[in-house]
């Protein structure tokens, strides 16, 4: 039997223990009801119902669970417990591979044998796999029918089988809200512990300090000293997402937010706004194809015709400019909420002592406004240095240490694509680099979201 | 003074024109990327057919016209028949102005009227790739000088190319097609949506309903909130060390692909459901509570089917950012060359915006406009999904 189908069954005789169960105690509450005291029965029906059906279902479930973990090993040593098993090499590398073979014909993914050994061994692989498969299947019926009818006694009037199955709701919900700790675990567990192997084979402080970045050198064989300098890197990244990004983004979204807020009409804010929201949803893959095809060859055009030397075609300024108008969304709509919360009164008040309403924005409002504009400019920033396409279409992959934004120059989340992406073996200090740039990415983010956080909400407090 | 008071005002004018000129300029390069998109892409829709006189009476087959089927005819030499009818009738060198894959048009033909095989017919079969360059931008001197000659000739033509919607990935250009990368989008949306949406409402209902003031509840918010700012790549790099090194699940899966993307998605589906929940008025938490309902119940018979709107509509844009993702399916090894369609959320897949990226690194010319084609199908789904959202929202927004 397959897995589906075996799940199937196992949620048909779950119906089936809802439908009676429930059935059972809709028959109890009717004489109940009829008896002295009106409302003798605890629960209702359909929590019988439910009651017996989670016996009946999560034995089975749980069963099956651990089963299909301890079968594979089961299924080997019947196999090697078999007649046609006495010719295998003793044990390691061979014997693995020979079983490999066998277990994959076996199951249909492989068509015929390499091996001739192999080849004996399917047929002993397909008798263990089907016997343990049925055993299995057997196992998890019965403990599904001993779980059912265990539930099954125990529907009594005064049995408190809504308190049972809330339990377990509550249980399941507070489980589901463990994920985000889990995953918050996971990313910094898998972020440390691959990093900390590269780290055993390079200097953390060469990592952070050095100015050389050449994996492949590394990779083919020059040693890894020298090669894991990740200033240019970092420098690449500040230098697209911080500063060329930021120098788009933050006039346009800033201007675009007074301008919504404070001149135009309400009709006009209705459509406008979305229409700059879209710019956040468009894919990045998107922006990165149209900077890489559009904007890039354009800016190097134009940096020939004035005549700068090292225009590249994939340019720091082409990923920079692209990555600023998809950021321009982000800052115009935390500006928008600052502003907003800047009180009427002050700009009543300075509207009324004859300034105009530019000089009420400039002199009043933003200064007003400038914690929630700075913490979403910082918003942004965190958002900018951890963009990956449009940087890995067009502002391509040499190392450079450069301020000439016309250059080529590669960003971290660039290089943990291209670290990442092709030959992987994962002990080489080439791929771990990529988790150890994963980890200064992660850190750097995170510190920049708690300081923006932080902003915001400090200057909140300040009106209220 | 009067100087001062125009001087002030101009300044005022200035501002604002600076702003509307903002604006103006965000909107306009939206509008120049859809524009560029647009134009790039249209012709990924359309493909150059060459019109074919086909001969089948003196052709070298032998099919009974009664028992017709595409076995039969994928066994039957329909490349050659193609081929020799090409170089007959556009002279030496014809059978390479067609499509590779011209013969499937013959045997589309074939299956739709079998009674043509007794007969001689002209068929609209595709260009290749440099005859469709050739007549939709420039293409090299040779492949100009042919498309010239069969414009001489009559029988070039523009056809909707519907392979483009169901064929999947390939070498050349003219026979590519977004159905394997859409279809596997759909089942990695499938799975991202089957894990997310039910432990983002679970989280959201605990945090919102039952969770109590420890310090354990902030750790969980303060986790989803930090999730929510991750950047994406970062889930890739989880996904690669977590589901295929340590569990050894399948490489290129939409099975992993869409648990990465459903641990991205789950803090924005917690984010809104908590608002929304929020939003139901605690008058009915205690009406429920006051007629002898239990906690669960208050909640699940009435706080959720009243919160459920807001919790779709924020459900739908975390679907969307998903649907638009890239740089995580990479670290999971979706940028693999895949020619079938997944059968199965276990089967190599790619997705749309990868799919996107493979091609836009292809170095032929043909693949600029599939990419952009491919471009405005993704964009179309994801201003639909929007629009979906924005009309949920719109229809459902209750004012207590």
């Amino acid at each position: 039997m397959t897995g589906p189908a075996i799940l199937l069954l196992l949620l048909g005789l779950g119906v089936a223990a809802w439908i009676s169960a429930r059935a059972r105690a809709t028959r109890l509450q009717t004489t109940a009801n009829a008896g002295p005291v009106r409302g003798a029965m605890h629960s209702l029906p359909s929590y019988h119902g439910w009651y017996v059906a989670l016996w009946t279902l999560i034995p089975g479930l749980i069963f099956l669970a651990v089963w299909s973990n301890v079968m594979p090993s089961l299924v080997t040593d019947a196999v090697l417990a078999d007649p046609a098993a006495q010719s295998l090499p003793p044990g390691g590398f061979g014997r693995g591979a020979i079983l490999n073979e066998a277990r994959n014909i076996a199951s249909g993914n492989q068509a015929a044998a390499f091996n001739p050994a192999a080849q004996a061994l399917v047929e002993p692989y397909r008798a263990a796999t089907s016997r343990y498969g049925t055993v299995g299947v057997i196992l998890a019926i019965v403990l599904a029918f001993a779980g059912g009818a265990y539930a099954f006694t125990r529907i009594r009037p005064d049995f408190r089988a809504r308190t049972r199955v809330e339990r377990l709701v509550m249980g399941l919900l507070l489980g589901a809200s463990l994920i985000a700790i889990i995953t918050t675990v996971g990313i910094v567990a898998s972020l440390l512990w691959e990093s900390l192997r590269f780290f055993s084979m390079v200097n953390p402080f060469e990592f952070l300090f050095g100015t050389k970045w050449s994996p492949q050198s590394a990779a083919m064989g020059y040693g890894n000293a020298g090669a894991f300098g990740a200033v240019p890197l970092f420098w690449g990244t500040i230098f697209i997402g911080a500063i060329i990004a930021m120098i788009v983004a933050i006039p346009l979204g800033l201007m675009s937010a007074v301008y919504l807020t404070q001149y135009a009409k309400p009709s006009t804010r209705k459509w406008m706004k979305p229409i700059l929201e879209i710019l956040a949803g468009v894919p990045t893959v998107v922006y990165g194809y149209f900077a890489a095809l559009t904007i890039a060859p354009a800016l190097r055009d134009f940096a020939v015709s004035i005549g700068i030397h090292g225009a590249s075609s994939e340019s720091a300024l082409a990923a920079g400019l692209v990555m600023g108008v998809m950021i321009i969304p982000f800052v115009s709509s935390m500006a928008d909420d600052s502003i907003a919360a800047v009180p009427q009164a002050m700009r009543d008040g300075s509207l009324a002592m004859g300034a105009t309403t530019s000089e009420t924005i400039k002199r009043v409002l933003i200064p007003a406004a400038l914690p929630g504009v700075v913490g979403g400019v910082l918003l942004a920033v965190s958002r900018a240095i951890g963009e990956t396409m449009i940087v890995v279409m067009a502002a391509g992959l040499a190392a450079n240490l450069t301020l000439n934004p016309f250059s080529s120059v590669t960003t971290v989340t660039t290089q943990i694509v291209q670290l990442l992406t092709g030959d992987q073996e994962f002990d080489s200090a080439k791929t771990l680099a990529a988790f150890a740039l994963g980890l200064v990415l992660f850190i750097v983010t995170l510190l920049l979201n708690i300081v923006a956080l932080r902003v915001v909400k400090k200057y909140r407090e300040a009106y209220e | 003074m009067q100087k001062r008071i125009a001087a002030r005002y101009a300044s005022e004018r200035r501002f604002k024109y600076l702003g509307m000129a903002a604006v103006l300029l965000s909107a306009g390069f939206l509008a120049f990327l859809l524009f560029k998109m647009v134009g790039d892409g249209a012709g990924g829709f359309t493909r150059t057919e060459v019109a074919v006189p086909i001969d089948f009476r003196s052709a070298p087959l032998v099919i009974d016209p009664a028992t017709v089927n595409a076995q039969a005819l994928s066994g039957a030499n329909l490349q050659g028949v193609t081929a020799q009818a090409a170089d007959a009738a556009l002279g030496e060198g014809g059978d390479a102005m067609l499509s590779p894959n011209a013969w499937l048009t013959v045997r589309d033909a074939i299956l739709d009227d079998p009674k043509i095989l007794t007969q001689k017919v002209t068929l609209s079969l595709p260009g290749s790739t440099g005859i469709d360059l050739a007549a939709k931008s420039n293409a090299s001197a040779a492949d100009e000088a042919a498309y010239t000659r069969l414009q001489k000739a009559g029988v070039v033509s523009t056809g909707f190319n519907s392979a483009f919607l169901t064929a999947s990935d390939a070498t050349d250009p003219t026979q590519v097609g977004i159905w394997g990368a859409f279809k596997g989008s759909l089942l990695t949306m499938l799975v991202t949506l089957l894990l997310s949406f039910p432990v983002g409402v679970a989280t959201a209902l605990y945090l919102e309903e039952y969770a109590p003031k420890a310090w354990w509840t902030d750790i969980i918010e303060v986790s989803i909130n930090n999730l929510a700012a991750v950047p994406s790549i970062i889930f890739g790099l989880l996904g690669l060390a977590i589901f295929l090194n340590l569990l050894d699940f399948p490489r290129s899966a939409a099975l992993v692909g869409g648990m990465t993307l459903a641990l991205m998605t789950m803090p924005v589906i917690v984010i809104a459901g908590r608002n929304a929940i929020k939003a139901v008025p605690p008058s009915i938490r205690d009406a429920a509570l006051g007629v002898g309902a239990s906690p669960v119940q208050v909640v699940f018979h009435h706080v959720l089917p009243l919160a459920l709107p807001g919790i779709l509509t924020g459900t739908i844009i975390g679907m969307a950012r998903a649907l638009g993702e890239t740089a995580p399916l990479l670290m999971i090894g979706m940028r693999a060359f895949i020619a079938t369609p997944p059968g199965g959320v276990t089967d190599p897949a790619t997705v749309l915006p990868v799919q996107i990226f493979l091609w836009s690194d292809e170095v032929s010319k043909g693949f600029i406009e599939k990419t952009s084609a491919a471009i405005i199908v993704l964009l179309a789904f994801l201003l639909a999904m929007n629009g979906l959202a924005i009309y949920l929202r719109n229809k459902f927004e209750k004012r207590w």
